[in-house]
């Protein structure tokens, strides 16, 4: 007999920032599996099909008894967690980027009842890129204006074929525009990168800088744009004619932009990199029109700035603990709190801290009562004391999404959440409301 | 001088915000009145009188001195604000000490952890150990941080030390740090500030200088590319009117902001 398949069209893909929002689902009617997906990048249709049920989904809230997982009911399950958050002298909630904005924005509800610190994955990934943004501001673009008018596209510390697999051919190289009919043909594609990359591979020009010395290697290209004869004959293993090169093919370029990821925010000199790429794209802009976008990793990593943003005044580590929001990324940010082992309860939203932390912080972490929100058995969640089994945003449900560039786009429900699984927002308001009365409130 | 003694009664768990101890908070109160001041443990608003042993007495703020004793190490934002007086402090220092400072001295016995003199104002402020990150920077987003005052530190300061430093020539304010070594982004963004190393400074340091003078009597592990030789000196002439003797090369920079600058970065022969 032939299987019944039901098609949703139109879907935005909650993977990574590129937030692709062309997939096509197909569903089996009868046992409510994904059974297909088009369009996809190959971790984008990994994820759709992640959510069928198997050994790794969590079904059912579960505590943690004499060391072991022991399947319970929701209303345990929360008030479990909510007596850890109430009796926790400095709670620190984190994680909110692999959810959709509603969740993030009961996240930052919930931070405020408890007086709790309050951070999300920005303060490991593209924090720093906000941190300059602060310092210098920041010329930004939408994707569909890189994808309608680039001709320079740089990719900067950042390696979208295996990080954002769709970037090149739906908006920064491939794909043709309004005014570059050719596609890749009307592209020029530089890549600066220690190591040659598969998209430095692809590209036109590489440029190899070496390791964490990007920040002279950009203050170079600014002092030689600024009409300066430099004393060296190299910066950070880059000779002296080919960054002259490199200045006169950016200068006369019709429209460039620069894509920066990891290898800018994650290496030594951390904002300060992209301070003075920022600086460098403004002081392009008397010679011809330049811009820069962050690669964003999380799907909706920059929708957490956001609703923390509106919600609070700030973007990431943040600080409930005197009553009023205070932000201070190194002395509330998530990795440095636990270093200090400041922290004595967490709550860890569609994150996994514990592969990504460093080993000291993640040390700490697991010493004291930890809940965490997940659809998947993770790192984090072996070691939590409670597991509230979520249903995966994007899939199972609605939700709002912020794509790399700052446009949100609606994320669709394409099948019901399996076993007892709730949404991350459904969780959280029960645990607001739970919290809410064991404080008397 | 009249002095005014605290000492921790408590080992501390969590970082204590303790702004509210600067001589102007204490100025003309009587011991039990300092200890009704309120301070901030976790997510609990205490008072001092909770975690200090009170003693002495104080007269007016330029009078009044607080010696600080037993393990400070995790105690925030000691002399936030401060516009005089003076504070000693016997031990290692928290986050944010003298931060916002317009007058009066600190002396801090030990090190100090990071934003030690941030956005400083005036005063002076003396760590006789080392320093955390940020001695004497700007707050995250400000254009404008020290603007006055002196920060001598005899040990190392950490990353992105006066950042975003701001002096103003008619209104002769000469924001000065001194110290014994730096670590990387030595005087980031300066805007007139002043600097003086004893010893080795790391990689970076006066990016994006706008103007400003930073003297280096050791080395720099890896000088910025758009810094230029302009040559050599026998001394130094410092704004504040100090000369500093000694066989010097100048670099002019940082030629990322401008072709001609009136950045220096002088670093010992």
């Amino acid at each position: 007999m032939v299987e019944k398949i039901r098609t949703v069209k139109d879907v935005s893909c909650p993977f990574c920032g590129t937030l692709c929002d062309d997939l096509e689902i197909d569903v089996n009617i009868k046992t409510d599996l994904v059974v297909e997906v088009r369009n996809g990048c190959q971790i984008g249709t990994k994820k759709y099909f992640s959510s069928n049920p198997s050994d790794h989904r969590y079904m059912k809230p579960l505590i943690k008894v004499n060391g072991e997982h022991k399947e319970v009911s929701w209303d345990e399950a929360i008030d479990k967690a909510a007596d850890i958050l109430v009796n926790a002298q400095r709670p620190l909630l984190y994680g909110f980027s692999s959810t959709e904005c509603e969740a993030q924005s009961k996240g930052v509800e919930l931070a405020e009842i408890l007086n709790a610190l309050l951070d999300n994955t920005a303060s490991v990934c593209h924090g720093p890129s906000i941190l300059a943004i602060q310092d210098v501001g920041a010329s930004l673009a939408t994707l569909g204006e890189i994808k309608n008018r680039a001709d320079t596209i740089i990719f900067w510390g950042s390696n979208p074929v295996h990080a954002h697999p769709r970037h090149l051919s739906r908006y920064s190289d491939f794909i043709r525009g309004y005014f570059r009919t050719d596609g890749r043909n009307d592209r020029n594609i530089i890549v600066v990168d220690p190591r040659n990359t598969h998209t430095a591979q692809i590209a036109d020009k590489y440029i190899k800088v070496n390791p964490s010395e990007d920040y002279e290697l950009i203050q170079a290209i600014r002092a030689i744009l600024r009409g300066n004869e430099l004393d060296v004959k190299e910066v950070s293993g880059v000779p002296i004619d080919d960054i002259k090169e490199l200045v006169e093919e950016l200068k006369s370029c019709n429209f460039g932009v620069v894509f920066f990821g990891m290898g800018l925010t994650q290496s030594l000199a951390h904002h300060r990199n992209v301070d003075t790429a920022i600086r460098l794209v403004a002081e392009l802009n008397d010679y011809t029109k330049f811009l820069l976008i962050p690669m964003r990793g999380h799907y909706n990593v920059a929708g957490a700035n956001q609703v923390f943003t509106w919600n609070t005044g700030y973007p990431y580590s943040i600080d409930f603990s005197r009553g009023f929001p205070r932000y201070n990324p190194g002395e509330f940010s998530s990795v440095e709190l636990l270093l200090r082992d400041e922290v004595d309860a967490a709550l860890i939203v569609a994150s996994d801290p514990g592969s990504n932390f460093p080993a000291a912080s993640v040390k700490n972490l697991f010493k004291h009562p930890l809940i965490s929100i997940e659809p998947h058995k993770t790192p984090t969640s072996a070691f939590a004391d409670v597991i509230l089994p979520a249903a995966i945003a994007g899939i199972e449900c609605e939700g709002t999404a912020y794509r790399m560039d700052g446009v949100p786009l609606r994320l669709r429900k394409v099948k019901d959440p399996p076993g007892e699984t709730l949404s991350d927002k459904e969780i959280l308001e029960r645990l607001i409301e739970k919290v809410k009365e064991k404080m008397g409130e | 001088m009249a002095d005014i003694k605290l000492k921790i009664k408590k080992k501390l768990d969590f970082p204590l915000e303790a702004d509210s101890i600067t001589p102007d908070n204490f100025a003309g109160k009587t011991v039990a009145e300092i200890k009704k001041l309120p301070l901030y443990y976790a997510t609990k608003k205490v008072t001092i009188g909770d975690f200090f042993d009170v003693s002495g007495k104080s007269t007016e703020v330029a009078n009044t001195k607080i010696i600080i004793d037993g393990d400070l190490s995790n105690v925030k934002r000691i002399g936030e604000k401060m516009t005089g007086g003076e504070i000693e402090i016997n031990s290692a220092v928290g986050m944010h000490v003298g931060n916002h400072m317009s007058g009066g001295k600190i002396v801090v016995n030990g090190n100090a952890d990071d934003w030690a003199g941030a956005m400083l104002q005036g005063g002076e402020l003396e760590i006789n150990g080392d320093a955390g990150h940020y001695v004497g920077s700007a707050y995250r987003g400000y254009w404008q941080g020290m603007k006055n005052g002196i920060i001598k530190v005899k040990g190392k300061v950490g990353v992105e030390s006066m950042l975003w430093a701001k002096s103003s020539k008619p209104a002769n304010k000469w924001p000065t740090l001194y110290c014994g070594s730096a670590e990387s982004f030595l005087g980031i963004h300066n805007h007139g500030g002043t600097i003086v190393v004893e010893g080795d400074v790391d990689r970076c340091a006066g990016a994006d200088q706008a103007w400003g003078n930073i003297v280096i009597k050791g080395k720099v592990s890896r000088l910025l590319p758009s810094y230029k030789k302009v040559g050599e000196v026998k001394e130094v002439q410092l704004p504040n009117g100090e000369v500093i003797k000694g066989k010097f090369i100048e670099y002019s920079g940082d030629h990322t902001i401008k072709k001609e600058t009136n950045g220096r970065l002088y670093i010992a022969v």
